[in-house]
């Protein structure tokens, strides 16, 4: 067994793709969703409780896709 | 006989606990023997690739659960104590090998074991088997899964694991006020 599977480049690529993509995806996804409960009733738990969960959603989006940009020397 | 159909209908249907769903979430025990080994020798590809087997095999329960129609209360409390048991022992082993910060990971702990035993008084006053459903959490947990392969990879360690300190501050202060405050929603609702 060795002690790497791949080259460090390829590695850093990997961590790039998937941390920015997923990071980007999932914040996109959680600003579409909060977006389509903009007209839902806010008294209701349940709708309260996915507006939270999706700011905080889109927040984890920002934070992952600057980490990538700051991992790859962009900030 | 429309009676008889309706109650039929209406039967609650008990899943076994031992299903292909929770066979799959205690399968992700299996990834951290191996993910220890990785860290004790330095190896940080093989620790990430193991972190990102457990992480995945998350996501895989779920979908398990949804194909063979095994979900469950059980199945979701099982989920949930996976994450914490799984993260909780990666985060404290990455931080003891000093691959990540010790100060945001003793906070992410201590507010990980308050949000567990805030679930336990939510379930005493339920006063039945519920699973608190918080979005916010379900994002920071898998946030957690990239905070241990960060650690392991070495990828902006710092950068993230204190950006995370606050998100979780919030969601934990959010979620007590609805597990220990709000009314418990009855039976159906919380279904």
């Amino acid at each position: 067994m060795t002690t790497e599977l791949v080259s460090n480049d390829v590695f850093r690529a990997f961590l790039s793709v998937l941390t920015g993509g997923v990071a980007g995806i999932w914040g996109v996804v959680d600003m579409i969703r909060l977006a389509r409960l903009r007209n839902a009733d806010g008294r209701d738990p349940v709708v309260h409780d996915k507006r939270f969960g999706y700011v905080i959603g889109a927040f984890v989006g920002v934070i992952g896709v600057l980490g990538t940009l700051r991992f790859n020397g962009v900030m | 006989m429309a009676v008889a159909q309706e109650g039929a209908v209406r039967a609650p249907r008990v899943v076994s606990p031992i299903n292909p769903a929770n066979a799959v979430t205690a399968s992700r025990f299996l990834c951290l023997p191996p993910f220890v080994w990785a860290m004790h020798n330095g190896y940080h590809q093989w620790a990430t690739l193991f972190i990102l087997i457990c992480g995945l095999l998350d996501k895989v329960d779920g979908l398990v659960a949804k194909i063979f129609d095994c979900r469950s209360v059980f199945g979701e409390l099982f989920d949930a104590i996976t994450d914490g048991i799984c993260y909780g022992f990666c985060l404290l082993l990455v931080a003891y090998y000093g691959w990540a910060p010790v100060i945001p990971v003793v906070t992410i702990l201590a507010l990980g074991i308050a949000n567990t035993v805030m679930r336990f008084v939510y379930g005493k006053r339920a006063g039945r088997a519920i699973n608190y459903k918080s979005y916010a959490n379900e994002r920071l947990v898998g946030y957690t899964g990239f905070l241990i392969g960060f650690a392991t990879s070495g990828m902006e360690v710092t950068f993230f694991y204190w950006a995370y300190v606050p998100l979780m501050v919030i969601t934990i202060a959010h979620d007590a006020k609805r597990m220990l405050v709000d009314p418990v929603p009855p039976a159906e609702a919380a279904a």
